[in-house]
């Protein structure tokens, strides 16, 4: 694989390469201006949102559109378009909350499995099958059932769910660099086994761990969102696309507002994150693209 | 052959032995005694709440608890509920067991078909019109939440124009709705492999002889290329399979289904965590069984995975 011996410059290269595949790519780049925007209105919420977002008129519930609110209100009154952008918020939170768990998990784990080997090894690899073998809706309604619906609930089993498949790549990324001189080097020379890891090994792994981990976060979205519709993720009042639809679901046929909006809002943010994913994926390996 | 599915069933016994652990130890780990949650108004009653102590087993040690309740699933036997209290979980259970494998096995047989034929469709238009719209409704179709999906179609078909029951079970047009809105990711998915697929066998030599040797484009296209691809194909069916399984839950809750999915959450709501567990335990089984399907396909598809030469 790419050990850098020749210091910045060649690193550089490749990044500037890399750049400017990933930039040809309509998909990708459509994808990464749809995140920007994701990002830009979770970050800035509280003053984008034109109403606090647990605001109740109930007065006005199930408004249409209007110039107050501009995408109508829900059961409670509540502005449709403050709650959307709150929304945001909460699902890019629990997305990057789930994948920084399981990069630390998984890698741990992965990198322990592919370097020690042996027993170390064999029990880290069942577990990895055994989990792949619970379907992941399943993981979540027996976390549900033991911690009770909410944002721990929804983390816990994403991250239940998402770790092995980062194990896995780790271990397999280890077992190529483990062949690898710098690594002999590195060990006779004194390191201590968590230094290899950590200072040699870990750097010549991340690249293609963060791929793996970006390209997920689109599908994390979607699965924190079901879990949110279910009734088993953060609850009221704070608000989530998934639940928000949940709510909408009902009165679909009278009042469609806050069910369309919400889905509008959710399929866009996943379709842009899995656009950026699939775009950062292809650049970095360009025989895949197209397919 | 029978050791190589001997095997695999070996192979199944870490997992369940996994999932009995697990929710045997999730059910003695929860919050509150439940008890005290099914006397509710009576548990002051000490009588009671003994007596109901003694039938569900709960004032046995949790070494005694655990091998009655292994006993019992040997046989078939969930224990009793806690929300319809001294009723059997299998008897609660009972009507929902079939609905939601029957609902991911219509799916993934919709799935199967929609997805090779777009995959087809795609691999042998690349790069034109036909091959580029069907991306853009893949991209769609694999992003957007099954549940958002239905939100549109049910909006559109039975809101707008009227033409099939917004939600509820027991005439084929109540199922119409959910089997297409499960089967829908996995279509995408499906199609996406198998324009790879097509892709890479449209490319090999024996399918430039077939058509050098004079065969029908729609021959040459099915026969040999198509065939080719669906060893590849049937393997992720056992992957889909889990994850239309898991979706069964969001379905029936949208469709209002009484599934094991909607009793499963359900359930969960209303703490009764025997049927919790004993759903947890089938939706494993279900998994496990079609996985078991899987390979033992794949075996007498190719013969190189039974002598263990791949795999």
């Amino acid at each position: 694989m790419n050990v850098d011996v020749t210091g910045g410059a060649r690193e550089l290269d490749r990044a500037t390469l890399l750049r400017r595949r990933f930039l040809r790519q309509r998909g990708g780049v459509i994808g990464a201006a749809i995140v920007f925007l994701a990002m830009i209105v979770a970050l800035l919420a509280p003053w984008l949102a034109p109403h606090p977002y647990d605001a109740t008129d109930l007065v006005n519930v199930w408004a249409a559109p209007d110039a107050h609110n501009w995408l109508g209100t829900d059961k409670l009154g509540r502005d449709i378009a403050s709650r959307l952008i709150v929304g945001a918020r909460t699902s890019l939170v629990v997305a990057f909350s789930v994948v920084a768990v399981t990069l630390a998990i998984g890698v741990t784990l992965g990198m322990a499995a592919g370097y020690f080997g042996g027993w170390t090894e064999r029990l880290i690899m069942r577990t990895v099958d055994v989990v792949l073998a619970f379907p992941e809706v399943v993981i979540a309604i027996l976390i549900a059932a033991v911690l009770g619906p909410g944002l721990a609930t929804v983390i816990v089993s994403l991250a239940l769910v998402w770790w092995p498949g980062i194990a896995r790549l780790a271990r397999s990324l280890v077992l190529v660099q483990k062949q690898e001189l710098y690594v002999d080097a590195a060990i006779v020379s004194g390191a201590t086994s968590g230094e290899v890891l950590r200072r040699h090994l870990l750097p010549n792994i991340v690249a293609p761990l963060l791929v793996r981990a970006s390209v997920g976060v689109g599908f994390i979205i979607m699965a924190e969102a079901t879990l949110s519709f279910l009734g088993l993720g953060v609850q009221e009042p704070t608000p989530s696309w998934g639940s928000m639809i949940r709510d909408g679901l009902p009165v679909l046929r009278s009042d469609p507002y806050l069910a369309v909006f919400g889905s509008v809002a959710l399929g866009l943010t996943i379709i842009g994150f899995n656009l950026l994913g699939d775009g950062l994926r292809d650049a970095l390996d360009p025989r895949l693209h197209g397919r | 052959m029978i050791r190589f599915v001997l095997g695999r069933i070996a192979g199944l016994v870490p997992v369940l032995a996994a999932a009995i652990v697990v929710t045997f130890l999730a059910a003695r780990a929860l919050p509150g005694d439940p008890v005290t949650v099914m006397l509710s108004d009576h548990s002051a009653d000490k009588v009671m709440a003994a007596k109901l102590s003694a039938e569900y087993g709960l004032d046995r040690p949790l070494i005694e608890q655990f091998v009655r309740y292994v006993a019992g699933l040997a046989v078939g036997d969930f224990g009793l509920s806690f929300r319809y209290v001294r009723q059997p979980v299998t008897s609660v259970i009972r009507d929902s067991l079939l609905i939601s494998p029957v609902l991911a096995l219509a799916a993934l047989a919709l799935a199967l078909a929609l997805g090779s034929a777009a995959g087809i469709v795609a691999a042998l238009y690349r790069n034109r019109m036909a091959d580029t719209a069907i991306i853009v409704v893949l991209v769609a179709g694999l992003s957007i939440p099954n549940f958002a999906i239905a939100t549109f179609l049910v909006y559109v078909l039975s809101v707008k124009a009227n033409l099939l029951p917004v939600a509820g079970w027991g005439t084929w047009q109540q199922a119409i709705l959910p089997v297409v809105v499960l089967a829908i990711p996995s279509a995408a998915y499906i199609a996406r492999l198998a324009r790879t697929f097509m892709l890479e066998v449209l490319q090999q030599d024996f399918v430039r002889t077939a058509r050098a040797k004079g065969l029908a484009e729609s021959a040459v296209v099915l026969r040999h290329a198509f065939l080719n691809t669906l060893v590849p194909l049937i393997t992720s069916a056992g992957i889909i399979f889990g994850s239309l399984l898991s979706n069964t839950v969001v379905v029936e809750t949208i469709f209002n289904i009484p599934g094991l999915g909607r009793l499963a959450i359900d359930s969960v709501f209303a703490r009764d965590y025997p049927v919790v567990m004993a759903v947890v335990i089938l939706f494993v089984l279900f998994f496990a069984a079609i996985n078991l399907l899987v390979d033992v396909l794949y075996a007498v598809i190719d013969p190189r995975i039974r002598a263990g030469l791949s795999a």
